[in-house]
């Protein structure tokens, strides 16, 4: 059957997407491969097709549980039964027959921490399977060597393994961390796909303001004449807030989002955003994980983003409708400070490294200073595994290191945001590309006549009212 | 609400234990003296409300009351309630809690109903996908198969728990507006939830009233479900949710040891634990298991000299009754106190 018979029939899309068809016959070839593809335009079917096609069981590891659940009922959906989910969640007993039955499931998704338990390691070594599957590789790399060092133990297991072909997926990466995923993960001569990062749609604004005080008095301002829907991240959950009440205080359909709240209240907020019942969410970097709302209008970035990775991902999150969208950053001078301080917070500092020496030398188990609550959950994973692996010398050395990087990816940001050049030009060469076309009010620096963009914010959206409680139950059952 | 509950624990605990106890008995501690707190004291009700309330927020409401003049801390951290705090104590409303029973299972039973609705919801929609407010895998294995158990693929279930639903909350003793809150925690196609600091705005009150008046709700209507018969979908919602073995783990083993006619002595040896802690168990035994009798610790005249004294002294401070009886040992007290008067 031809490829795309084989899509109509599992998933009921009539073409693929771009770079889909490519990836997939160089997995049929049996060629390991890197593809490079946005959130939202269908990177998972690169591997879901393929599985159908391969009759053997595909391995897929996924680093964060909750993405891992998204793509679990993604393909329940769809009507697939033989998947599972190998993680933390399991009970004992139905870990031992997962396990058992291991072979018998078309999709198996797993989290690195548990690819280092032995059981599972055996019985994956007695099993053929099709393809394994690296999800969100970039935590190899860009957040990887500090926030998911189990990601760089698989490459350890990979090595060791007869292993079918590999697929190392991702949504953002520049040449340097593509260069670490093919070295951790001993990719051979991979087929590399890599998607157009330039996204003509999306003007890309930059506004120089005062200080804080005058950042807010615009936003302000912004908000009441401009219609959303939109995102305007901030640096801290308090900043979230902040803005969240100040917004609704002006009438303006508003919600703070970050990790801060429950994972229902997220569910609620991101409905509602998606419902058309906001139209502005106020968020930290948070927010973003799952979300596939088209019509976004609007990103606004009130502080520095961490490196020019997370910026491209989030303004990305504009325009999927192909209308033409803003991206707007606002900058005052030293924000790279407080983008610096932010983005080393979690990173264990020197005094970290004595401390997890001392209570070694205690006898007493290092995992102490975690439950005293003396650094972060990820610092400590990250010092742990360090710690393990070398010298206090060489880790002390390794940290400063890692901090320096993270300064300097503020730098590379804090580039973009003073050239003087065109700002899409350099955002697409940063990630090794070439920019085709300029397209009208392209940026702040070629122009943008930034009221042919902007839609004027409407007479005052309707609130939504609460109903009494009989309707509101006569709602969720029978419907409106 | 928080507060008001906070009044009412520190009413009870008055001048007898730490602010802390009172701390342990909302985080719902699982430890000997908590437990034993809440039989001396009568604070079933509280018991495990809020498991996750950080130190600080409750330390935050301490300082209050002292900045009202409601009580005073000493550097022990025992206190005492002032006047004026006695009488705000005295003007709250009665709460219909029953944290002791629940200890947080009404959650359970939520994610459970939450998930239910939200799948009829879609499914009146016609709607096939959608992504579960639940991501427990227990809750949704359980939701499944009381889908398929009640033929929701026939669409008489929505009629069916709707009306369920409409007949125990119309006549629950509950306000209109907490009925709405628990509504407006449900979400459905095209019908999101509001979220806690939502609910919050427009009730006029904090995330943490909104909360504590939304877990009252759902004690009030899980007690109401269990005890009759009327409302069998809800009922099994509500399956194997209320707490009936009421001992500690560790006390229970001690029963089994003392049943086989292991003195206190044995048991600890048998178990490695230090006398104190076997003595612990005992006083959890005489608090919680009707059948356990102290007769074979302390004589009837003996229980009967403690209860005058108690009374006498206005406290069921140990320390007091010890120089007041000085020939009955801590235990003996404390077993006394913990079965209660006869």
């Amino acid at each position: 059957m031809e490829l795309e018979e084989l899509l109509y029939k599992h998933f009921g899309y009539s073409s693929f997407r771009p770079g889909q068809r490519e990836v997939i016959e160089a997995i049929l070839q049996e060629k390991d491969v890197m593809a490079l593809l946005p959130t939202g335009m269908g990177k998972s079917l690169c591997y879901q097709l393929p599985a159908y096609i391969l009759q053997k069981p595909v391995l897929i590891v996924s680093p964060l549980l909750s993405l891992m659940q998204d793509q679990v009922e993604e393909l329940k959906r769809f009507g697939e039964k033989r998947v599972v989910a190998l993680n933390s969640f399991l009970s004992i007993t139905e870990k031992r027959n997962v396990l058992h039955y291991l072979e018998q499931y078309r999709f198996i998704f797993t989290s690195p921490e548990m690819l280092l338990q032995q059981q599972v390691q055996e019985k994956l070594a007695q099993m053929k399977l099709g393809l394994i599957v690296v999800d969100e590789a970039h935590c190899i790399s860009q957040w990887g060597f500090d926030f998911r060092p189990d990601y760089l133990r698989i490459g350890e297991w990979l090595s060791r393994l007869n292993r079918p072909p590999l697929l190392a997926l991702s949504a953002t990466a520049t040449s340097k961390v593509m260069q670490d995923i093919r070295e951790t993960l001993s990719l051979q001569a991979p087929f590399e796909f890599m998607y157009n990062v330039d996204r003509p749609n999306i003007h890309l604004g930059r506004i120089v303001l005062g200080d804080k005080a005058d950042k807010a008095s615009w936003l302000m301002r912004h908000v009441k004449e401009t219609a959303g829907p939109g995102i305007l991240y901030v640096s801290s959950r308090k900043r979230a807030q902040q803005y969240s009440e100040a917004f609704l205080q002006a009438g303006i359909r508003t919600a703070a989002y970050h990790a801060g709240y429950g994972a229902e209240d997220r569910q609620f907020i991101q409905q509602q955003f998606i419902d058309g019942e906001l139209d502005w969410i106020v968020a930290t970097n948070a927010f973003g994980m799952g979300i596939n709302k088209q019509d976004i209008h609007q990103v606004i970035h009130e502080s520095m983003p961490a490196n020019i990775a997370n910026y491209m991902q989030e303004i990305g999150r504009a325009g999927r409708d192909g209308e033409s969208a803003l991206a707007i950053l606002l900058y005052s001078d030293g924000d790279e400070e407080l983008a610096k301080f932010v983005v080393t917070g979690d990173l264990p500092t020197p005094q970290h490294v004595d401390r997890y020496q001392e209570l070694l030398s205690q006898q007493v188990l290092p995992a102490q200073m975690l439950k005293n609550g003396e650094l972060g959950e990820t610092a400590f994973r990250v010092l742990d595994y360090w710690m393990q692996q070398e010298t206090t010398e060489q880790v002390r050395a390794r940290l400063n290191h890692l901090a320096l990087e993270k300064y300097r990816a503020v730098d590379e940001m804090l580039k973009i945001i003073k050239t003087k050049d065109c700002i899409r030009e350099h955002l697409v060469g940063y990630f090794g590309q070439k920019l085709q076309k300029k397209p009208e009010n392209c940026c702040e620096n070629c122009g943008i006549h930034y009221d042919e963009i902007k839609k004027v914010r409407l007479n005052e959206e309707k609130k939504i009212e609460m109903v009494l409680w009989e309707s509101r139950l006569q709602q969720l059952l029978l419907g409106n | 609400m928080f507060h008001q509950i906070l009044l009412q624990i520190f009413q009870k605990l008055n001048t007898e234990r730490t602010i802390s106890a009172a701390y342990h008995v909302l985080k719902g501690k699982r430890s000997g003296q908590t437990i034993q707190d809440i039989g001396l004291f009568q604070l079933h009700q509280y018991f495990g409300l809020l498991p996750k309330l950080p130190r600080t927020t409750f330390d935050e409401a301490v300082k209050l009351f002292m900045q009202y003049s409601w009580l005073k801390v000493q550097e022990s951290g025992h206190f005492h309630m002032e006047k004026l705090g006695l009488q705000r104590a005295q003007q709250t409303p009665t709460f219909f809690f029953d944290g002791w029973h629940y200890r947080g299972n009404e959650h359970v039973f939520f994610a459970r109903l939450s998930l239910i609705v939200q799948s009829l919801s879609h499914q009146t929609a016609a709607v096939r996908s959608f992504s579960p407010i639940s991501r427990d895998p227990s809750i949704q294995a359980w939701v499944r198969s009381f889908l398929q158990d009640h033929h929701y693929l026939q669409g008489h279930l929505q009629q069916q728990l709707l009306a369920e639903c409409a007949s125990v909350l119309k006549n629950l003793p509950v306000s209109a507006g907490s009925k709405q809150l628990v509504l407006y925690r449900l979400s459905g196609y095209r019908l999101p939830g509001w979220t806690w600091q939502q609910l919050a705005d427009e009730r006029k009150e904090s995330v943490l009233d909104s909360q504590l008046a939304f877990i009252e709700s759902l004690h009030i209507l899980l007690n109401e479900v269990q005890q009759k018969n009327d409302y069998p979908l809800l009922k099994q919602m509500a399956q194997g949710l209320r707490v009936k073995i009421l001992l500690t783990d560790s006390a229970q083993q001690t029963a089994q040891l003392y049943e086989k006619g292991y003195s206190i002595e044995q048991i600890g040896q048998i178990r490695k634990l230090k006398q104190s802690t076997i003595e612990d168990h005992f006083v959890e035994l005489a608090m919680y298991e009707p059948n356990f009798s102290i007769g074979p610790f302390v004589s009837y005249e003996e229980a009967e000299k403690v209860w005058q004294a108690s009374k006498h002294y206005q406290t069921k401070k140990l320390k007091i009754l010890h120089e007041a009886l000085k020939d009955m040992s801590y235990f003996q007290l404390r077993l006394v106190l913990a079965k209660g008067e006869v």
